[in-house]
């Protein structure tokens, strides 16, 4: 094999797009996440007080308008705020990667998204619900629906929605025509995006891949709903400590919003354009801990090592999913103490900002390549008390200096599928 | 020398038969399922049919059923094909092979909002004049009481590839994807690369979907996406006719086992084809229209037939994505011009969808089956309900009934809203 084709196969991280509660561009992240500054507040986008957990990391002043390439503000008005801070993401991290429209042929450049479905704006529906079901009535009128209430639904209503529609935006924006997918399997789209997108460049089918995700739950409906059946986190009257990641009070969780975006390319076109470049991306591994038991993702942590070529002493910290959730974190603590027992530090960012659903593994990823990048790794929020439940070291307080190249990101569901990423710290070929 | 992969197993529940021989079946026989909707009281609107799956239950198929109560339709059509194409496969056993290296790809698409709920709920919330903003607090309070927690949350997007890995011990790589109408088809697609890579020794690959409910319908009504030829239902799907006037809701859903040769070959599993090309690229062009030229088509089409190691000469069967949209039918017809030039009016195409209706994220996966079902039996389907020809559209589309062709390579076509184009081709299978 000449050492070119080796370059080839290998895939680096060249640009970065973030919009996070704590701070949004890859300095003012970087620099709130440092700090320990907490994102998590009582929440402000709507009138949250009926519901039993009214917390969130809430991104505030975010306008899409101010920020999206002045061509395409005409299609904001078929674009949710998921979709929104997903095309912004997109935008933020082309920018940052330079490779403006056309800079890359495009054939060569394609987009993997990890989103899911939006909620539908209230207002969208309200008129032709209002319209279609009788005050004291639990059944809408099906025949006023369809006749009367239907033309009132914008016509484009279905398209600002759809999960694949960042991705879809993206595409027109900077005219890439090579593969498109959108990735919708909750906490681990961002990881099998980023998965996907390093295959696609091995396989030959594209030079750069796009790789982004979004997540805007903070509305009326989506928190209706999750209230019903998510893990979240009660502690109302103390939201910035609500999130306790590996904590003994741990409660729950709570969600959080925004976009992270990186552009992932091979390294032979990163050298030649001589990209800045963020780190290395090594392995991804996919699997499911049926039951989320432990030595599942264990497993899978073991064999993306494997992958990698390293061993679990030459891993500078675990970035967990760090729930803040009895059962989620118990679990993700096992897997981690059956690799690496107590010596590795962990570190769970997700405290200071919320979980971000489908962005949130890229958004997590986001902050050990910044760690590895700067050589300081952020302290962990709300960790005050360690649970036996959960037998690992856990990194709090002030940053502690980066001592090793490599660093782990987990991620899992609550039906199990996992996800674990290596990277490296860019060091030169 | 890369992995092959070969096909193992398929399972489908479809409008028209839950086995692949009666799908099969009614394909060749030009049958349609396509009638009034009955999920909901559609008179009034601007579409009234569907292509419906009728009679389903989850209990016909798995045991445990009652576990899966919450669920929406597309988890349950997903784990109904997910057993069939199982047990077809022979790894039904979670004793059997090492699970770690069996994983799952869905192209799924959404659970549904409780439609009667939030009606309510966004009315309750309304001012009383009917217009302006819905009060948000007041209905978050009334929906906590009106909608079902443990039914919300089985409509998140990952439950319904989760379940498969929970119900058939699939431990490996699990991907879901949503990218409309080519979300199974890449879902295959992607889930061959896994096994190439040496990700995964077998995938369980496809898709499944429902939007026969009334927001679905809604909005796809809205976009005029649907045929609302509703004196003629049965008629209404007509791909490549000169008269065609949108696509006709399906549901269903569509599994196959993906599997590594040597591994199928140690077990002695039946190889039913070998999954031989994937291209896969983007339109870049607009939201729901496909590039006027078919770019984006052409070049899914030649990678798939590159990757493939043929020419397109040696493509016998073209099974198109053939909607009965406007635009999908012209430009679909435009870019099988476009990679094959003079062959193209020698080459059998016809759309599975003249009969199924279009089963959106589910549509690739159950086409595809179609594909080496026609394949092995030497006959492909026809598009029926053409009866007038469309001067963009004239090619031949196997008009009305089946026909005996001999071939060994099929190319089928997958095109979703958001602009991702999929081709993949299935092969006879040659040691």
């Amino acid at each position: 094999m000449t050492e070119t084709t080796t370059h080839s196969r290998r895939t680096v991280l060249t640009g970065f797009g973030v919009i996070n509660p704590i701070g949004s561009g890859p300095d003012a992240f970087w620099q709130a996440l440092l700090a320990g500054t907490p994102g998590v507040h009582t929440i402000t986008h709507f009138n949250p007080e009926h519901l039993p957990s009214r917390m969130a990391g809430e991104v505030k002043g975010f306008s899409a308008k101010a920020l999206i390439e002045k061509s395409y503000r005409r299609t904001l008005n078929a674009m949710a705020r998921t979709v929104e801070f997903g095309v912004i993401g997109c935008q933020l991290a082309m920018q940052d990667a330079g490779l403006a429209k056309g800079t890359v042929p495009s054939h060569r450049i394609g987009v993997e998204f990890a989103s899911v479905m939006g909620a539908t704006e209230l207002d969208d529906l309200g008129p032709a619900s209002k319209h279609s079901i009788g005050a004291d009535t639990v059944e809408p009128d099906m025949a006023v629906w369809g006749k009367e209430g239907l033309p009132k639904v914008p016509p484009l209503w279905m398209l600002k929605y759809l999960p694949n529609m960042p991705a879809c935006h993206a595409t027109i924006l900077y005219d890439m025509q090579g593969p498109s997918n959108t990735q919708i399997p909750g906490d681990t789209a961002g990881a099998v995006a980023l998965g996907e997108a390093q295959r696609i460049i091995r396989r030959g089918a594209a030079d750069v891949m796009l790789v982004g995700g979004s997540e805007a739950k903070i509305h009326p409906l989506s928190l209706s709903r999750f209230n019903l059946f998510a893990p979240f986190s009660h502690r109302n009257d103390d939201p910035e400590g609500a999130i306790r990641p590996f904590d003994v009070s741990r409660d729950g969780t709570c969600p959080g919003e925004g976009t992270a975006a990186f552009t992932l390319e091979s390294l032979d076109h990163a050298l030649a354009r001589k990209a800045k470049i963020y780190g290395e991306v090594l392995a991804v591994a996919s699997g499911v801990d049926r039951g989320l038991k432990g030595p599942g993702m264990a497993q899978l942590i073991r064999n993306a090592l494997t992958t990698a070529g390293i061993e679990p002493s030459d891993v500078d910290h675990v970035n967990a999913h760090g729930l803040g959730t009895v059962k989620g974190d118990a679990f993700e603590a096992r897997a981690i103490a059956e690799v690496f027992g107590k010596s590795v530090p962990v570190f769970a960012p997700l405290a200071q900002f919320g979980n971000l659903g489908a962005a949130s593994g890229l958004m997590e990823l986001a902050c050990s390549v910044l760690a590895l990048k700067n050589g300081q790794l952020p302290g962990t929020l709300n960790h005050t008390n360690p649970d036996p439940a959960c037998p690992i070291q856990v990194h709090t307080g002030a940053p502690r200096p980066v001592t090793k190249p490599y660093a782990v990101k987990l991620s899992y569901t609550d039906l199990g599928q996992s996800s674990v990423v290596v990277i490296r710290r860019w060091e030169g070929v | 020398m890369r992995r092959r992969v070969v096909i193992t197993g398929m399972g489908v529940v479809t409008p028209l038969g839950w086995t692949v021989d009666d799908l099969f079946t009614s394909q060749i026989e030009g049958r349609t399922a396509v009638g009034p909707i009955s999920r909901f009281d559609a008179r009034t609107f601007p579409t009234t049919f569907a292509s419906e799956v009728t009679g389903f239950e989850l209990g016909k198929f798995l045991r445990d059923a009652e576990r899966y109560a919450h669920c929406g339709l597309n988890t349950h059509f997903a784990l109904a094909a997910g057993k069939m194409a199982m047990e077809d496969a022979g790894l039904l056993n979670p004793a059997k092979g090492n699970r770690s290296r069996m994983g799952v790809y869905l192209g799924s698409g959404e659970g549904s909002d409780e439609f009667p709920a939030l009606v309510r709920g966004l009315a309750h919330a309304s001012p009383a004049s009917g217009t302006g903003p819905v009060d948000a607090g007041e209905f978050t309070r009334v929906m906590l009481q009106w909608m079902d927690g443990p039914r919300e949350g089985e409509q998140e997007m990952h439950t319904p590839a989760g379940h498969i890995a929970e119900t058939f011990a699939l431990d490996g790589p699990n991907q879901a994807c949503q990218t409309a109408c080519a979300a199974s088809s890449q879902a295959i697609g992607e889930a061959v690369e896994l096994i190439r890579w040496n990700d995964a020794d077998v995938m369980v690959a496809g898709g499944s979907h429902s939007m026969i409910h009334p927001l679905g319908v809604s909005g796809f009504n809205r976009l005029t996406a649907l045929s609302q030829r509703s004196d003629s239902p049965r008629t209404a799907s007509r791909p490549f006719d000169l008269n065609r006037d949108g696509f006709v809701i399906g549901e269903g859903a569509g599994l196959v086992v993906l599997e590594e040769l040597e591994h199928a070959k140690k077990r002695g599993a039946t190889i039913y084809a070998e999954l031989t090309g994937y291209g896969t690229t983007a339109d870049a062009y607009r939201m729901t229209d496909p590039h006027p030229e078919g770019r984006g088509a052409i070049r899914a089409m030649a990678e798939a037939i590159a990757d493939a190691g043929l020419k397109p000469a040696d493509i016998g069967y073209i099974n198109a994505h053939g909607t009965s949209t406007q635009a999908n039918d012209s430009t679909e017809t435009a870019g099988i011009k476009g990679v094959f030039g003079d062959a193209a009016k020698k080459v059998p195409i016809s759309s599975s969808k003249s009969m199924l209706g279009h089963l959106i994220a589910a549509a690739g996966v159950v086409e595809l089956v179609i594909c080496v079902m026609a394949l092995r039996k030497g006959v492909v389907p026809p598009t029926i309900n053409y009866e007038t020809p469309d001067p963009e559209c004239d090619l031949d589309y196997v008009p009305n009934s089946a026909r005996e062709v001999r071939f060994r390579h099929v190319l089928s076509n997958s095109f979703g809203f958001g602009g991702q184009n999929i081709a993949l081709i299935a092969s006879k299978f040659v040691d």
